[in-house]
């Protein structure tokens, strides 16, 4: 089993001092790009970090999940995937995690072409990417602090250096004195923000994230989003699939459109093509 | 480095899974407990019959009017059997002490001072080194002129035969058992953590998609599946013990002049033996088990 080299603790956080709210923590910067970590599957190299070539993607043999999508997410990115219920955002994310596979086309996460990826390699992509999920996949019967923990015990890391990892990205999604809760024991939004904090304690190369906000307050969702624009900022690629109309505005991102599993736009801005727009394609 | 956590993960499940743990346990219990019930009663059966089979001898009866040479030259020929490895030994019974042992086994030995003369031949007593040599021994010196006329050579044959066979019977049925025997015990035990892994299809499929490798999640399994071997496996050592020395040791004693009496040297496997070897399949099923089952589920 791989083990990570380095041995600093796998998420670092520098306090700033004169504030001690969530959002005085800053993400230290993830490694540079020529340190590779042992295990690592990304190819180095400058071409884009997800590819999509002419995907389609067809649940039960007919049913399109996905219908013929072809785009390019270089490192650096932060990306919103919008579209209405059921246009293939999840489709899209799950098949950049190898969760499924193409029906027919590629796609290609830093330079490795997943259908060619042997099912032995499949964990380690994963590591490489971190992803949270629109129903949260948390494990049930393992508090907050375990669920978060998992994910790096995974990867290998010493007790010592999940102990000192596990409270602060916690307290960074603003959990703190609920370490202890299982899932059930928590809401929603809270469940939720477990998922994104073990999704993040790797210090993945790309972040992915399903709906991270479907289930927050528009207080929270802010906090989250502001989060999400921090670790990008260190230099992670992000990937948010959302609904939320507010915050795509607000933050004047590039926006990828889904629709009936078709891209249907590309470009930065809000949520809709133009303010006035409603959304609707003719 | 890892296996502490793999243990720690193993005892996890099995407490957040008790009920799906006492089960795996209780039926490694039971396999594990006809495993050891059968394993000393067949070996004690197979002694028994090969006991029986060291003692199928052949006794070769002297003509009382065969010269010295005559006699000599037939011990020359008992000799090269010996040499040859088919016997393992005879012993030269005379007439005198055939008389005698006759007298021994008399309840009144009187009636033998009427008789005018020793009407007992003596004999070459020999001991087959298998009893399946018995039939060679015979056809070796079935027309030597120094046999008795009357007795010639005598041996229980069907007996030996019968034997023979009962001693293949046991062989094989025994081999088929325990071999039947240990299949339902990897199956139901795999049968029984199956039911612990469906409950966590979920987990596992959870656990794949934050990057585990399938040798991190099968190895808590795989503890998880040696913990309950070994703990039935124990519960039914004590067990067996437990009947060993209530049952089994006071019946061997209370039979104990019987089976002196029919000089019976069966025997069979040692206590502490038997419980390293069941110990050894409890923990072997509980492994197998788990590590046959989970393959399925890792396939995501
Ligand atoms: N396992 C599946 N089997 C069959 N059809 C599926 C499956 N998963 C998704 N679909 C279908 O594929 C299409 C795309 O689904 P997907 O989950 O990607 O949509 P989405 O954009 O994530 O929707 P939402 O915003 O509601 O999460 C939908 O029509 C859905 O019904
Ligand atoms: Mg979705």
């Amino acid at each position: 089993m791989a083990r990570i080299e380095q041995e600093k603790p796998a998420f670092t956080l520098v306090e700033v001092p004169e504030d001690h709210s969530m959002d005085a923590m800053v993400l230290a910067p993830p490694p540079q790009p020529a340190r590779r970590r042992k295990g690592d599957i990304f190819r180095p190299g400058n071409g884009p970090l997800v590819q999509f070539q002419g995907v389609i993607k067809k649940y039960d043999g007919e049913h399109r999940g996905l219908d013929g999508v072809s785009v390019n997410i270089n490192t650096g990115e932060f990306v919103f995937l919008v579209g209405p219920s059921g246009s293939g955002k999840s489709t899209f994310i799950r098949l950049c995690i190898r969760e499924l596979r193409p029906t027919s086309g590629s796609v290609i996460i830093g330079g490795r072409d997943l259908g060619e990826l042997r099912r032995s390699k499949v964990p380690y992509l994963r590591r490489a990417i971190g992803c949270v999920f629109q129903d949260f996949r948390l494990l049930p019967d393992r508090t907050a602090a375990e669920n978060v923990a998992y994910a790096l015990q995974v990867t290998g890391h010493s007790r010592q250096e999940v102990r000192r990892s596990v409270p602060a990205i916690l307290s960074l999604v603003g959990l703190e004195g609920k370490e202890d809760r299982l899932p059930r024991e928590m809401s929603g939004g809270e469940q939720q923000r477990v998922s994104i904090a073990r999704a993040l304690v790797n210090q993945p190369r790309l972040l992915i994230a399903d709906e991270p906000t479907g289930n927050l307050d528009p207080e929270t969702s802010l906090g989250i989003m502001d989060l999400l624009l921090r670790i990008n900022r260190t230099g992670t690629t992000v990937l948010v699939a959302t609904h939320d109309q507010h915050t795509v505005d607000r933050m004047q991102m590039r926006v990828i459109r889904l629709d009936q599993g078709r891209i249907v736009r590309d470009a930065e801005g809000g949520y809709h093509e133009d303010p006035g727009d409603t959304g609707e394609i003719a | 480095m890892r296996i502490g956590m793999f243990f720690r993960e193993a005892l996890r499940s099995i407490r957040a899974n008790a009920a799906i743990s006492v089960a795996a346990t209780v039926t490694a219990l039971i396999a594990v407990f006809i495993l050891g019930a059968f394993i000393p009663s067949f070996m004690y059966v197979r002694s028994a019959v090969d006991a029986q089979k060291a003692k199928v001898d052949v006794d070769v009866y002297i003509s009382d009017n065969a010269s010295i040479a005559q006699v000599n030259e037939l011990k020359g020929r008992l000799d090269t059997l010996k040499t040859d490895g088919t016997i393992s030994g005879f012993t030269y019974v005379s007439k005198d002490d055939a008389l005698k042992i006759m007298r021994d086994r008399l309840r009144d030995p009187s009636v033998l001072d009427q008789l005018p003369s020793n009407p007992l031949p003596a004999k070459f007593n020999v001991q087959p080194a298998e009893a399946e040599n018995a039939n060679a021994v015979v056809a070796a010196i079935k027309d030597d002129p120094a046999l008795d006329p009357t007795e010639g050579i005598v041996y229980p044959q069907t007996t030996a035969d019968r034997l023979l066979t009962a001693a293949k019977f046991v062989q094989w049925a025994g081999f088929a058992l325990i071999g039947i025997l240990l299949v339902a015990a990897i199956l139901l035990i795999g049968n029984t953590i199956r039911l612990s892994i469906f409950a966590r299809r979920r987990e596992v499929e959870v656990m794949r998609l934050v990057g585990a490798t399938n040798w991190f999640i099968r190895w808590p399994f795989m503890i998880e599946g040696v913990i309950c071997g070994l703990a039935g496996a124990v519960v039914a050592v004590a067990m067996l013990w437990g009947i060993k020395v209530g049952v089994v040791d006071a019946w061997a004693s209370g039979a104990d002049t019987a089976l002196t009496k029919t000089g019976s040297t069966a025997t069979t496997i040692g206590f502490p033996l038997l419980t390293l070897v069941l110990v050894g399949a409890g923990a072997v099923l509980g492994a197998v088990g788990s590590g046959i089952t989970l393959r399925r589920f890792l396939r995501i």
